[in-house]
C-alpha cells in the first residue's frame, strides 16, 4: 500500500494525545452528493487511485484505503454518491445508507460541490440525524468562483459546529487541512429543529452564508455545452465523435499500430526466434506447446500484445477523454426515447457506452438504474449486443479493412436484435420503470494527468486479466486439439457452423476462445480474416455472431453476482439462441441478395 | 399571483420558481427534492427537445416530459 509510513515514535512525541486506543482503524466514510469529487480526495488521502470519471455512478462500489492522519493509521473509504437517506433510492445508494446505518463508519467527510451549497446542506441535514462527527469539504471553489458564488466557510463552521474546509481536490488545495480538521471532527450541533424540513433548513442554511454573484459560465463553455445538448447540432456531433473514434481506434490503433506491432514486431522478429530457439527443445510436444499453431507464443501472446493491446489502449484513451469531458451523460436526452421504447430510460445510456469499455464493469454499473426490471433489461441487452473495448476494436479493425457499408451493416443488425430484445423485454417482464431524471455534469476539458492514470491503470488491469487468460486459453485449444476434442467439436458444430452460419468449420474454435473472452474470439477471427480463410460476407456474419454471442466468462460471473444463478442461465440461453439465429437470417439473406462487399 | 404553470408548457429562456411538484407513488418528487428541485427553488428551461433540460441552482437536469408536467413553475 503506497501510503507514506512515518515511525511512530517521532509523531507520537508530538502529538501524543492523539493516539487513542482503538480495537481497528477509525473509518471514515467519504460521502456526497454524486459527481462532486470523492474518488478525487480519496485518492488525495490514501495515495491509492479510484477510477476519476466526470459524471454521476462512476463509483459504484466501496472502495477502502489507508491514511496516515496524525499519528494515526485510519481506513477511508470511498462510496458512490448519494443525493439522499430517505425516500426511493437507488441500488448504489443503498450500500452507502447500509454503510452507515450499520456502523460500518465512525466519521463522516461530507464532500460537496460548492456551486451547489444548498443541496449539499440537505444531505448534510440527513447525515446529522447520524450523529456522527462530521466534516464538511466545500470541493470546487474555483468552479464556484468563476461563477460568482461565494460562501462563509467560516460563518458557516460557526453555524453547524463543524470543521469546512475549502478545497479543490485535483490540485490537492484543502487537503492538508482536511487531515488536520480530521482530528478536530465533531457532531452537527447548529441542526435543525425536528419541526422544521432538511429541505427548509438547507435553503435558509445556504441563503445565510452563500452571496451569488451570478457570473454566467465561460462562453465557450457555454456554447459548447449548448451544441452538444441540441439535436440540431447535438446529433451531428455524435456522428463527429463516433466518426473521430473510428479514426484513431479502427484505423490508427487496429491497423496501424496492430500492423507495426503483428508485422513488424511478432511476425518479423519474436516469433521468428522464438521457433528458432524452440527448435533446440527436443520434445516435439513442448514445441508445438510453445510456437505451434496454438502455441503459447504464436497465437496466446501475438493475440493479446500484438493485435488487441493497440487497440484497447487507443480506445481507453479516446474513452477516457470522452467520460471526462462530461459528454456521455448528454447523450441521454438523445437516446431516452429509444430507451424508453425499451423498459428503460435515457439513464441507461451510461451503462450502455460504458460497456463499450468492458461489459463485465458495465453489469455492476447498472445499479444506478432505478428499478430491478431496469436492470435485468440492462444486463440483458449489454450481455446480447454491446461489444466490448476490444472486441470492438477488431471489429473496427477488420470491417474498416473491408467497407464502411459492411461495419454499418453490423451495427444496424446488432442495434436492430437490442431494441427487438429490449421492446419485448419490456412487455413481458413484470415491473415499471423509473422516470428519466438525469444530473448532468459540467462540460469540462479533461485534465491530461488523470487521462494518463486512468488509461495507464485500464491497460494494466489488461495486461493483468486478459493475458493470462489469453494463455490459459491458448493452452486450452492446444489441450483440446491434441485430444482431438476440436475436431470432434468442428465436425459436431459443422452443420450450425457451416450450414446455417455459411462459415468456414475451423471457426467453432473461435467462438469457443469468444466464451473465454470475448476479444480473444474476436482477435481469432481477426488473425482468420488476415489470413484470406475468410471472406468480406463471412466475416460480417462471423462478427454479428461473435457480438451477439455470449458473454465472456467474467461478465457471466458478474451477472450471476449481481442477479442469481437462474437469471445467468437464462439470459445465456436466451443469447446463445438469438446470436445464432440471428446469424442464419443474415447469411441466408446476404446470399439470397447476392451481397458482396 | 398567476396560477403556475408546468414546467412542460415553458419556453426556452423561460425562468421562474417552483411552485410544488405533484405528488405521485413512484418517488418523483423525493428524487427531485434530492436534485435540489423543490419548492422555492429558482430554475431556467434550457431545452425543450427531445427532453426538457432546465437549469436549477447551479444544476443542469434532464427530465422526460412526463416528469416535467409534474413539475409546477411559478413564471417570474
Amino acid at each position: 500500500m503506497p501510503c507514506p509510513m512515518i515511525p511512530d515514535a517521532t509523531i507520537s512525541s508530538r502529538r501524543a494525545p492523539l493516539l487513542r486506543l482503538r480495537s481497528h482503524p477509525l473509518r471514515i466514510a467519504l460521502v456526497g452528493n454524486p459527481n462532486v469529487g470523492k474518488s478525487v480526495v480519496f485518492g488525495r488521502l490514501t495515495g491509492r487511485y479510484a477510477t476519476v470519471s466526470n459524471y454521476p455512478g462512476t463509483t459504484v462500489t466501496m472502495t477502502t484505503g489507508r491514511a496516515l492522519i496524525g499519528a494515526e493509521v485510519c481506513d477511508v473509504i470511498d462510496t458512490p454518491g448519494m443525493n439522499t437517506l430517505e425516500g426511493a433510492l437507488s441500488e448504489d445508494e443503498r450500500i452507502t445508507k447500509r454503510l452507515l446505518a450499520t456502523g460500518g463508519a465512525e466519521l463522516i467527510v461530507q464532500v460537496a460541490d460548492a456551486r451547489n451549497l444548498r443541496r449539499a446542506l440537505m444531505l448534510t441535514s440527513q447525515l446529522a440525524d447520524t450523529r456522527l462527527p462530521m466534516i464538511l469539504v466545500l470541493n470546487m471553489v474555483d468552479e464556484a468562483d468563476a461563477r460568482g458564488i461565494t460562501i462563509d466557510t467560516t460563518g458557516l463552521s460557526e453555524h453547524l459546529g463543524i470543521p469546512v474546509i475549502e478545497a479543490v481536490a485535483p490540485d490537492g488545495r484543502g487537503i492538508a487541512e482536511l487531515r488536520d480538521a480530521l482530528t478536530s471532527a465533531t457532531r452537527v450541533l447548529g441542526n435543525r429543529s425536528a419541526s422544521v424540513s432538511h429541505v427548509d433548513w438547507a435553503s435558509s442554511t445556504a441563503a445565510k452564508f452563500r452571496r451569488m454573484n451570478v457570473v454566467s459560465a465561460s462562453r465557450v463553455r457555454e456554447a459548447i455545452n449548448r451544441a452538444v445538448r441540441e439535436p440540431l447540432t447535438g446529433l451531428p456531433i455524435l456522428a463527429l465523435v463516433l466518426y473521430a473514434t473510428y479514426l484513431f481506434v479502427g484505423v490508427f490503433g487496429a491497423q496501424t499500430l496492430v500492423g507495426a506491432l503483428e508485422e513488424g514486431v511478432f511476425d518479423g522478429f519474436i516469433n521468428p526466434a522464438a521457433t528458432i530457439v524452440a527448435g533446440y527443445i527436443p520434445v516435439p510436444l513442448i514445441r508445438d506447446f510453445l510456437v505451434g499453431n496454438y502455441g503459447l507464443i504464436t497465437m496466446g501472446l501475438t493475440y493479446a500484445m500484438a493485435i488487441v493491446l493497440p487497440v484497447v489502449t487507443t480506445f481507453f484513451l479516446m474513452f477516457g477523454f470522452l467520460e471526462d469531458s462530461g459528454y456521455i451523460p448528454r447523450l441521454a436526452i438523445f437516446s431516452d426515447r429509444l430507451f424508453r421504447s425499451m423498459g428503460l430510460n435515457g439513464k441507461a445510456v451510461l451503462p450502455m457506452v460504458l460497456g463499450l469499455g468492458c461489459d463485465t464493469m458495465a453489469t455492476m454499473t447498472t445499479r444506478i438504474l432505478g428499478t430491478p426490471k431496469e436492470r435485468l433489461i440492462a444486463i440483458t441487452l449489454l450481455a446480447l449486443g454491446v461489444p466490448c473495448s476490444a472486441q470492438l476494436a477488431t471489429i473496427m479493425g477488420i470491417l474498416g479493412g473491408i467497407s464502411l457499408w459492411a461495419l454499418v451493416l453490423l451495427f444496424g443488425v446488432v442495434l436492430s436484435q437490442m431494441v427487438v430484445v429490449g421492446f419485448l423485454a419490456a412487455r413481458a417482464l413484470p415491473g415499471d420503470r423509473s422516470d428519466f431524471i438525469l444530473e448532468l455534469p459540467p462540460i469540462r476539458l479533461p485534465r491530461m494527468g488523470n487521462l494518463a492514470t486512468k488509461t495507464a491503470l485500464r491497460v494494466r488491469w489488461y495486461l493483468g486479466e486478459a493475458v493470462p487468460l489469453f494463455l490459459v486459453g491458448t493452452a486450452l485449444l492446444f489441450v483440446l486439439d491434441r485430444i482431438g476434442a476440436l475436431d470432434l467439436l468442428t465436425s459436431a458444430t459443422r452443420p450450425l457452423v457451416t450450414g446455417a452460419l455459411g462459415l468456414p468449420s475451423e471457426s467453432a474454435g473461435v467462438f469457443v476462445m469468444g466464451f473465454l473472452r470475448r476479444d480473444y474470439g474476436a482477435a481469432g477471427l481477426f488473425k482468420m480474416a488476415h489470413d484470406g480463410s475468410l471472406t468480406a460476407v463471412q466475416s460480417v456474419i462471423a462478427l454479428t455472431v461473435m457480438t451477439l454471442f455470449v458473454p465472456c466468462v467474467a461478465n457471466l460471473l458478474m451477472i450471476v453476482r449481481e442477479r442469481g444463478v437462474r437469471t445467468g442461465m437464462a439470459i445465456l440461453a436466451a443469447v446463445t439462441v438469438i446470436a445464432i439465429g440471428t446469424g442464419a437470417v443474415l447469411n441466408f439473406a446476404l446470399t439470397m441478395l447476392r451481397i458482396t462487399f | 399571483m398567476q396560477t403556475p404553470i408546468p414546467l412542460a408548457h415553458m419556453p426556452p429562456g423561460a425562468r421562474g420558481r417552483v411552485s410544488r411538484i405533484t405528488r405521485d407513488l413512484t418517488g418523483r418528487a423525493d428524487r427531485l427534492a434530492a436534485l435540489g428541485v423543490t419548492p422555492g427553488a429558482s430554475i431556467t428551461v434550457l431545452q425543450t427537445f427531445p427532453g426538457i433540460v432546465f437549469e436549477c441552482d447551479q444544476t443542469e437536469i434532464a427530465v422526460e416530459r412526463a416528469v416535467a408536467r409534474a413539475i409546477l413553475i411559478d413564471r417570474a
